[in-house]
């Protein structure tokens, strides 16, 4: 039996892009490698296992390649798929850029659906997007004293490097904080300068607990509109439930 | 008109309350159709397929803040809450007021943007000034970027609607009642001809904009996202198939984007009114929006759907799977070859599905284990389809193994509509001569 090299990479897109660029710079052959995220705790018999050390110059150099050879959708497929949670995706990613490079027009390779890995890769793709979209519509920001804006999320995907362009470009004369209270990463934005995202470890709480003197007037004016808008005839919390799953209402204003 | 008005007397959180629960029975709060970025002075962006931000308790999107400018009225519409001789508590925001709660709102990702809708106060030019004024400030004034969807009032001036609608994103008319009669008896003060003369009026401007957004690159936009109207489904005696005539019109004749349906809610006594004793006929509803779908994305026809002999949609079954059992001639569809507005026609296939299968089948042929992967549902298409010509198991293509096929495939239908229908055990004696294709009388309620 044939030795399995498996190149662990840290759970990232960074990770995972670096991992893509040792597993093919081994040399190994596509057969004999095979991608996991760090996360994965079981070894298996017959495997050698390599730890992949981050490296955002490889990473960059991947995703530049994918991003010429696949075109913009198999680089956003790439991206989002990294994003979800799944074990599977490393190595789904890897064996789309692997196809990707490898047909004639490697933009094709978001459509080989009969391809599991690709089929997987899309599924993914398309899960982080729409939580994504979710939560641009669901996230709520709080103001603060000093007039920066709060907002807390807590997603299954990696959604915040996801949000951030919208809300970068939504207010953009806007001091705002995102927070990813799960990952506990902050996604940070200044007036009128780029996005950045940076780790929460030394968030003061104390100064996330003071509101701006207004911000208790508009939530009340908000959450009685959520109440008034609901017409009493066509009740359905079920209907409710299922377009505005639960999970999300812990952050939402109107639930609170 | 003796309306007393003091809005003095009012706080903001009364007149909120009191102009959005006036507000909430019109339909449209889609912030779609509108791609624009930050304008580099104010707040706000606005992407075409428009963000939900969250649900009421109905299940209904809160996209927009939607609200009327006045509930004050002088017209005397039966249906409508606020109709004149209504004794209901009356207030009227000023431009300022909506403005600050609309940035206020938007600031804390609450919202998407504005809908302002209004009861005609004095007249319908003077309504229609004070919506403008509104729009005006919010633009130039706040600099706000985000999606406005505001009502062009009937009988108004043509040169305030079209002001009005180089600073609004969609406009809309609200057509009331599907027919003129309708309307007559309902609505004695509107009139057919004054609700369609602003919305022709709005599609030729829109028209003569796209020619000059073309010439010139930063021409200011007129209605970027489109015209939209809506309907009142059950509060007058049409049947579906007229429903369905009248909004083809009108996506073929105005260009409309969107024609919304809503489910006539009994809010007032009125001996011209129907009552509804098993609530508002929201299956109805629900089957009009498919149908509405079919014609927009699935190239299906009006009369294709329905004729003057099945006027009426079939409550067991969907329009699509409905058509497809009357045309089984023309069915299995093989998917390795069939063309795309064919793969539409299946049931159970979707535009997303029907997409993917066309972009994949480039790449190599399909089995059925590979639609499965792709993420297509085969409770339905497995009946109307073959891959590399075999179906997926041994079935026959007869309507009556298919109809009670199908009928086990519990169609979900929104959430909580499901007790409108009962699918009970099919009986051999009872269930096998009913002719299921024709859905007349089987309405509940």
């Amino acid at each position: 039996m044939d030795i399995i090299t498996v190149f662990q990479c840290e759970d990232s897109l960074d990770g995972i892009l670096t991992g893509v660029y040792e597993a093919w710079d081994s040399r190994l052959g596509h057969g004999a490698v095979r991608l996991e995220t760090a996360a994965e705790a079981n070894l298996e018999l017959f495997c050698a296992y390599r730890q992949v050390k981050t490296d955002l110059e490889k990473a960059e150099k991947v995703l530049r390649t994918v991003r010429k050879r696949m075109g913009e959708e198999g680089e956003e497929a790439v991206c989002y798929a990294a994003a979800c949670r799944d074990s599977r995706r490393a190595d789904a990613i890897y064996r789309m850029i692997v196809l990707g490079l490898h047909l004639i027009d490697g933009r094709e390779a978001v459509n080989c659906l009969q391809n599991e890995n690709v089929s997987l890769v899309m599924k993914l793709r398309m899960k982080a997007w729409h939580e994504a979209h979710q939560l641009m519509g669901f996230l709520r920001f709080e103001e603060l004293e000093n007039g920066v804006l709060y907002g807390r999320i807590e997603p299954d995907c990696a959604a915040l490097p996801l949000l951030a362009p919208h809300f970068a470009d939504r207010y953009r004369q806007e001091n705002w904080v995102i927070h990813d209270v799960g990952r506990q990463q902050l996604a940070l934005h200044r007036t009128g300068k780029p996005w950045v995202l940076a780790e929460a470890g030394d968030l003061d709480a104390s100064y996330l607990e003071r509101r701006s003197p207004r911000e208790e007037e508009f939530c009340r004016l908000w959450k009685s509109f959520c109440g008034t808008i609901a017409i009493e005839e066509r009740r359905n919390p079920r209907c409710q439930r299922s377009l505005l799953p639960l999970h999300f209402r812990r952050y939402m204003t109107e639930f609170q | 008109m003796q309306q007393v008005w003091i809005p003095e007397s009012l706080s903001l959180m009364e007149k909120l309350n009191i102009l959005s629960d006036a507000a909430k029975y019109d339909v449209a709060c889609t912030s779609s159709g509108v791609d624009r970025g930050n304008n580099g002075r104010g707040m706000g962006n606005a992407i075409s397929p428009g963000i939900c931000h969250s649900f009421s308790a109905d299940g209904r999107c809160i996209s927009l803040l939607k609200i009327l400018f006045t509930n004050e009225c002088i017209y005397n519409c039966r249906y409508c809450l606020n109709r004149a001789s209504n004794d209901v508590p009356r207030a009227t925001f000023t431009p300022g007021e909506v403005c600050d709660l609309v940035m206020g709102f938007y600031r804390r990702n609450y919202i998407e943007g504005l809908f302002l809708s209004s009861g005609i106060l004095k007249n319908p030019n003077y309504t229609m000034e004070l919506l403008y004024q509104t729009l005006y400030k919010l633009r130039t004034e706040y600099h706000f970027g985000g999606y406005i969807h505001v009502k062009a009032i009937p009988g108004a001036d043509g040169r305030l609607i079209e002001k009005t609608g180089f600073l609004a994103d969609r406009m809309s008319v609200n057509l009331e009642l599907p027919t003129a009669e309708g309307l007559k008896l309902l609505a004695p003060n509107k009139s057919r001809t004054r609700i369609l003369t602003p919305m022709r009026q709005v599609q030729n401007r829109m028209e003569e904009n796209r020619g000059e957004v073309a010439l010139y690159r930063h021409a200011p936009k007129f209605v970027p996202a489109g015209q939209s109207t809506q309907m009142i489904i059950g509060a007058t005696p049409e049947n579906d198939f007229q429903i369905v005539s009248v909004a083809q019109a009108l996506y073929r004749k105005f260009q409309l984007k969107r024609v919304f349906y809503s489910a006539f809610v009994r809010v007032n006594e009125d001996s011209l009114l129907p009552a509804l004793p098993g609530g508002p006929p929201l299956l109805r509803e629900h089957r009009l929006y498919q149908a509405d779908w079919l014609m927009r994305f699935y190239g299906f026809e009006g009369e294709e759907l329905l004729s003057e002999d099945r006027p009426n949609f079939n409550v067991l079954l969907d329009p699509k799977c409905d058509w497809a059992l009357r045309h089984l001639e023309q069915f299995p569809v093989e998917i390795n070859r069939a063309e795309y507005r064919m793969l539409l026609r299946v049931p159970g296939l979707g535009v997303r599905s029907a997409q993917r299968i066309i972009r994949a089948r480039r790449m190599g042929s399909l089995d059925f284990p590979d639609l499965k992967r792709m993420g297509v549902v085969l409770k339905r298409a497995l009946y109307f389809i073959t891959c590399g010509g075999k179906t997926m198991y041994p079935i026959r293509l007869e309507e009556d193994y298919i109809t009670r096929n199908l009928l086990n495939v519990k169609e979900r239908l929104p959430l909580g509509l499901g007790q409108d229908v009962t699918y009970r055990q099919l009986s051999l004696f009872d269930d096998m001569q009913l002719p299921l294709g024709e859905g007349q009388g089987q309405r509940p309620a």
